[in-house]
């Protein structure tokens, strides 16, 4: 193929603050080609086509499209030149019909002035008959199944005149029939000219519909390669690296199985098609992740086990004890602490202190009618706390949006442990954390395994999860597919179970 | 260490000193204009006649505190106001030599309770709408600001009712050679607010959920119950102003106190309540209520237009909020 290249990124780099999100990369697109692109979660694939869709702009490289180099790059140029992302999310407007979401920045008007609906609809049905899709184009968006605003989402992508079509995740929720009309479309129009990025975590779908894949691992390129000369498993090891050292060390490994410690059961927790029937065990002082794709159920299931969300089913059992929670008040009063996803969000009151912060759940699971607080015994008490995280502020009285996310971490944590918390959920501990904090919160979490308690980590950092915890469950669509124990516990296996690849052997197992 | 204290103890003497200053700035020019503003006499006056818009915005702010708002409290008010007076006009028309005439003298312990218990009661509707519909806050209260004062008109069939010497003690009762009754509500609600802010699991609650909903569900806190408990304080502070100032007024009618729902908010807000919620304290409420209460006076006294009022109060709210935003910003 003597194709030309469309676009070109060279050396593009980008930062936030504290990580480099993309290093150096190097990145060419051929025209009328479907390029894959796959990596782990965090890897820097979202953030490279958000680039050159324009949405977020680059520090330092190149930019080259269709062989001229852009400056001030942004999503009215990428528009202009017919760029187009179909986002993983529905992103049409419900309330309208489909021929007007279609043309929504390009309305055909009559001569006064008005939207001219008719000559609308009628363009839309032509357009869809072109395509091939079977939706009459005078529906209201909110009446379509979720496929069929996909579709439609790719028609109206089409109708702009693409020229560079970003696909995120275009199959995610796409049953075999759309995802078989998806293709087609693809196919049809790349011989017409058009170049597709392909964000995919289902690795077979790439050796269906894509000629090269290029392979991202923290911000960096790893390889492109044209997928006749590769397979799933090579895509998986670069995927994953060469293995580094341990990122960190446990004080106690391997727990003494036979040792009566006391067991805490989860079991069949279950909640629509988010969570399907979820079962494990863990014993006093052992550390259990949690492993998967993003969206695969995990988020979800510590919000049933924690009373957050309504569950169809689920019990928690200690010593044959029934403790589940029926709320957040009714988890914090049986013992159960959750450091969320999101500290900003859900974990902290920002503009308070970090006394404030450190008492609340104290303060909730105090007994109602305990009189006035003692200010000056709560602020000595939370100093002990906040001293033994080692939570770097000048004082207790300091505000938590002062402090970095690390010992903003922390003084979640410290809510925790001031109400003596014993079964504490870590969803995403260390995201946006600096190196240096990160291995403060793997030792405290090895302190607090130590002292008996029960730890489960939500992670989708696997080296994270590899070197920190005793058993691994990966959940898949909602599932708990596998548990990984002793030698078996790899950043491969957790990887497969999790993509679903763990038919293909992988090599050096 | 010594540094950040520093810090921020400046930033906090920033909001409530600003505030005594212009209070000050405002006491010495009004008494240079007119030498009367500064008599003991006027400044109790001037004490007597916030201190209803303080029994209400003291409940406000708590409520603001939580991160929700409350605009419908004039019309509260002023249906209570209405019920009030309807029940003690009954009590005094019973003839002296009917059967039930024991009740007369019945009559004001009944109408207080009455209201207290009516004022609970709208603050519990009210909560409870706002909690279920799911919707703002400000919107459902402006919708029920609408349904209680249409209700009031309903009552009141549009007309006013005159208690003149029937029920003076909470508005105009003295006590202590000249120190009214309701100045003594106002402090005594104000240090209730102080206590229950500071030194209450209540009122920490309430700042939590002011400062982020999501953390204090999730750290176990009965977001819905604590919230509704606010919207009730609001209801029985409401009912407390509600006697308290158809007391003093003498009549009531179903627009009496529909001024008080801007004006409390006005108070609070210029006393550094965030509007957002989690932050504020007692004092920042009375010192707001002060202010406002002191333009108002400082006008007439100064002999400058009274219709000037809404004008300064507004310029001065405005000037809060941006300080405010300000000094926040800057961090």
């Amino acid at each position: 193929m003597d194709s030309r290249p469309i676009l070109q990124a060279v050396q593009i780099c980008k930062w936030y603050p504290g990580v480099q999100a993309l290093d150096c990369i190097d990145f060419e697109l051929e025209e009328g080609e479907v390029h894959a692109l796959v990596g782990q979660n965090g890897a820097g694939k979202s953030t490279l086509v958000e680039i050159i869709a324009g949405s977020i702009p680059f520090d330092t490289g190149n930019l080259i499209i269709d062989g001229s180099t852009c400056l001030n790059w942004g999503p009215a140029q990428a528009i202009e030149f017919g760029v187009q992302t179909v986002h993983q999310e529905n992103q049409l407007v419900e309330e309208i019909s489909v021929a007007e979401n279609i043309f929504l920045y390009n309305l055909p008007r009559t001569k006064y002035g008005f939207v001219n609906l008719s000559h609308c609809i009628e363009k839309a049905d032509e357009l869809l008959g072109a395509l091939g899709i079977d939706v009459s184009s005078d529906r209201k968006v909110s009446s379509l199944t979720f496929v069929e605003k996909k579709l439609i989402s790719i028609a109206k992508a089409f109708s702009l005149k693409a020229k560079i079509l970003i696909l995120d995740e275009p199959t995610a929720s796409l049953d075999e029939h759309g995802k078989n009309v998806l293709f087609e479309l693809i196919r049809r129009y790349s011989k017409m000219g058009l170049s597709t990025i392909y964000i995919s975590h289902h690795l077979k779908e790439i050796f269906e519909i894509c000629e090269r894949v290029t392979v991202f691992k923290d911000g960096q390129r790893v390889s492109t390669s044209r997928v006749a000369d590769t397979d799933i498993h090579s895509i998986v090891h670069e995927m994953i690296g060469k293995s580094s050292d341990k990122l960190f060390k446990r004080s106690i490994k391997p727990l003494d199985r036979s040792a009566a410690a006391e067991t805490l059961n989860f079991s069949h927790f279950s909640r629509d098609s988010a969570v399907k029937d979820v079962s494990f065990s863990i014993r006093a002082g052992e550390i259990y992740g949690l492993a998967g794709l993003v969206g695969s159920g995990r988020t979800e299931l510590a919000n049933l086990i924690f009373g957050i969300d309504r569950k169809d089913s689920g019990t928690v059992l200690l010593k044959d004890k029934d403790i589940t929670p029926k709320s957040p008040y009714d988890a914090v009063r049986k013992g159960f602490g959750f450091l969320t996803e999101d500290r900003k969000d859900s974990g902290l009151v920002l503009v308070h202190s970090v006394k404030d912060n450190i008492s609340l759940v104290n303060l909730v699971k105090k007994p109602l009618g305990d009189g006035f607080l003692r200010l000056g015994k709560e602020e000595d008490e939370t100093k002990i706390v906040s001293d033994s995280l080692d939570v770097k502020t000048p004082s207790v009285h300091q505000r938590v949006i002062n402090l970095s996310g690390g010992n903003q971490q922390k003084v979640v944590l410290g809510k925790w442990l001031f109400a003596e918390s014993n079964i504490i959920i870590f969803d995403e501990p260390t995201v946006g954390i600096d190196v240096g904090s990160k291995s403060d919160i793997y030792k405290l979490i090895d302190r607090l395994a130590a002292e008996g308690k029960f730890i489960i980590i939500i992670s989708s950092d696997n080296p994270e999860l590899v070197s920190v915890c005793d058993r691994i469950g990966i959940m898949r669509f909602g599932e708990l597919v596998k548990e990984l124990e002793g030698t078996e516990i790899s950043e491969e296996h957790i990887l497969q179970y999790s993509l679903g690849v763990e038919a293909v052997q992988v090599q050096g197992l | 260490m010594d540094m950040t204290r520093k810090k921020k103890s400046s930033l906090k003497l920033n909001q409530s000193l600003l505030l005594v200053f212009v209070i000050f700035g405002l006491i010495i020019i009004a008494s240079i204009v007119n030498p009367r503003f500064i008599r003991i006499s006027n400044l109790v006056n001037i004490l007597q006649q916030i201190s209803v818009l303080g029994i209400i915005a003291c409940g406000v702010g708590m409520l603001l505190i939580a991160g929700q708002i409350d605009i419908s409290v004039g019309a509260q008010v002023s249906l209570m106001g209405i019920l009030m007076a309807m029940i003690i006009e009954r009590g005094f028309k019973i003839p002296p030599d009917a059967a039930n005439a024991w009740m007369t003298a019945w009559t004001i312990p009944f109408a207080i309770l009455a209201t207290l218990v009516i004022g609970a009661f709208l603050g519990l509707f009210t909560g409870f709408i706002v909690i279920h519909s799911r919707a703002s806050s400000f919107i459902v209260t402006l919708a029920l600001g609408s349904v209680y004062k249409g209700l009031a008109l309903l009552i009141s069939k549009g007309s006013s009712f005159s208690l003149y010497g029937k029920f003076e003690l909470l508005g105009r009762g003295q006590i202590l050679n000249g120190l009214p009754v309701s100045i003594i509500f106002f402090v005594l609600i104000v240090a209730l607010t102080y206590v229950l802010l500071k030194y209450t699991r209540y009122g920490r609650f309430l700042y939590s959920i002011g400062g982020n909903r999501k953390a204090a569900f999730v750290s176990g806190i009965n977001t819905t119950r604590v919230t509704m408990r606010g919207f009730i304080s609001v209801g029985l502070l409401n009912a407390l102003a509600a006697l308290i100032l158809i007391s003093r007024v003498g009549t009531a009618l179903a627009t009496t106190a529909d001024a008080y729902s801007l004006d409390a908010l006005a108070a609070i807000v210029v006393g550094g309540v965030s509007i957002t919620g989690g932050k504020g304290t007692a004092m920042s409420i009375f010192l707001g209520v002060l202010l406002i209460g002191l333009v108002g006076n400082a006008l007439v006294v100064m002999n400058i237009n009274p219709y000037l009022r809404g004008v300064a109060i507004g310029t001065i709210i405005i000037i809060s909020v941006t300080f405010g935003e300000m000094s926040e910003n800057k961090r």
